[in-house]
């Protein structure tokens, strides 16, 4: 009796113990742990590390594609970029021959409007310088006649009366007086 | 002696009535069916069952985030992909990036086995299979035994050389030497307390707390109720930092075996 109760007693108290140190407890704890890491590597390297690993690889791959053809169009943009510069910088220079043609082709309006201007001015001038001339040579003529005329007078009187110094200067002054008189019919 | 007899079942009985602090109640094994395979037991226990339940756990985790594989990951692929290349980096940075990938989907298994059931012992009613020292003291031998059989497939005898560290005057070979040979032989043991200990401690941390929970009055029970919420927390940390404690170390072993030191 003492040793049955004594035994239970003691079963109790070793269940009251570290139970992770029961030794009837380790032979199928080790075997099933090996076993189940077994499985779950079996089932992990079959099913879920190549799935993960094509995954990655796949969105590798994608990424890689997609920075080769965003490096591709930048290269393209580059081109057109490019492209356009060089077509501005022909329109520009085509801008600015026209513009160029344009003033040289004013420049030339203008200087010949100027010599055209230059031409007649000198024209006109010529004209009026010969009108001048024209004038001057008829009041030259005027002139002359008139003092033909008074020379005829003056000789006309000395022809018809002797006269002396006195009635001479008289007469000369008449004569100019004459002259003075018909100026307005001179000109 | 009948006197003596019922006085200790009597006493026993007493003792059963009433609540009794036992918080290693949790680590208890109880088997289910009773197998046996030439001999050797390989009955089927709570502890068993609960691995089978981690493994569960860890291969639905897997299957389900990367079912589809979508190139932009939702929330479960996501943390599949992060706990991947969480493992993958590992690996990687220690063993090298050759002989990492080779070992990979063992380290791989390693990580999510422990780490799933180190936390499956948080949910009610479980099993914390990573708190049994025989199953922890077998994955450490079979690494250990492992990494020292690989070392002399590799460097062949110049693997004894990983016992006599360089840069020692030769007087000191005579201490040295034991010391290095005593550490190495420490590994399997320091590696497998380490992830038991933790485990044990934590739950039984958790169960005397419960218990207080339980038979303390109402106006001072809310404290240890308290202290299980935080510490429930505390444990799920506990519960990776240990699996990457164990992993990690595991990479080193196998890093010194194909590397020497």
């Amino acid at each position: 009796m003492i040793s049955v109760a004594y035994a239970a007693a003691e079963g109790q108290a070793k269940s009251a113990g570290v139970p992770q140190f029961e030794p009837s407890m380790f032979e199928h704890q080790i075997f099933w742990s090996v076993i189940s890491f077994l499985i779950l590597l079996y089932l992990l390297n079959k099913h879920v590390i190549p799935a993960i690993n094509e995954l990655l690889d796949v969105r590798a791959k994608k990424i890689e594609d997609d920075l080769n053809s965003a490096q591709a169009a930048r290269q393209e943009a580059e081109k057109v970029q490019a492209d356009l510069n060089n077509k501005m910088t022909s329109a520009n220079k085509v801008a600015s021959d026209v513009f160029e043609q344009a003033r040289v082709e004013a420049n030339l309006h203008r200087e010949q409007a100027l010599e055209e201007l230059a031409v007649e001015l000198e024209k006109k001038k010529s004209a009026a310088v010969e009108e001048i001339e024209v004038a001057k040579k008829k009041a030259l003529a005027d002139v002359q006649s008139v003092v033909v005329d008074v020379a005829i007078m003056a000789t006309e009187k000395l022809i018809a009366k002797n006269v002396t110094k006195a009635v001479a200067g008289k007469m000369v002054e008449e004569a100019l007086q004459d002259i003075e008189k018909n100026k307005a019919n001179l000109h | 002696m009948t006197l003596i007899s019922s006085a200790i079942a009597s006493e026993a009985a007493q003792a059963s009535a009433e609540p009794k602090m036992d918080p290693l109640h949790h680590f208890e094994v109880h088997k289910f069916v009773d197998l046996s395979l030439f001999g050797f037991d390989i009955s089927i226990s709570n502890s068993v069952l609960w691995m089978w339940i981690a493994c569960g756990f860890a291969f639905l985790f897997f299957t389900q985030g990367i079912k589809g594989g979508k190139q932009v990951p939702g929330r479960l692929q996501s943390l599949v992909e992060l706990g991947y290349l969480f493992v993958l980096e590992m690996a990687e940075d220690i063993i090298g990036k050759k002989d990492g990938r080779k070992f990979f989907p063992y380290i791989f298994t390693l990580f999510y086995f422990v780490l799933f059931c180190n936390l499956s012992g948080l949910l009610p009613g479980s099993f914390t299979p990573t708190s049994q020292i025989i199953i922890t003291g077998t994955f450490a031998s079979i690494i250990v035994g492992f990494a020292l059989i690989f070392g002399f497939y590799n460097h062949g005898l110049h693997y004894l050389k990983f016992f006599v560290p360089s840069g020692i005057p030769v007087l000191l070979m005579p201490l040295m030497i034991p010391i290095e040979i005593i550490s190495f032989l420490a590994r399997p043991v320091s590696l497998s307390v380490r992830l038991f200990a933790n485990m044990t401690a934590g739950h039984t941390m958790l169960a005397v707390m419960f218990f207080y929970v339980l038979t303390l009055p109402i106006f001072a029970s809310w404290l240890p109720f308290g202290f299980t919420v935080v510490f429930t927390g505390v444990e799920i940390f506990i519960g990776f930092i240990q699996a990457y404690i164990f992993t990690i170390l595991t990479c080193v072993y196998i890093n010194d075996a194909i590397h020497m030191h």
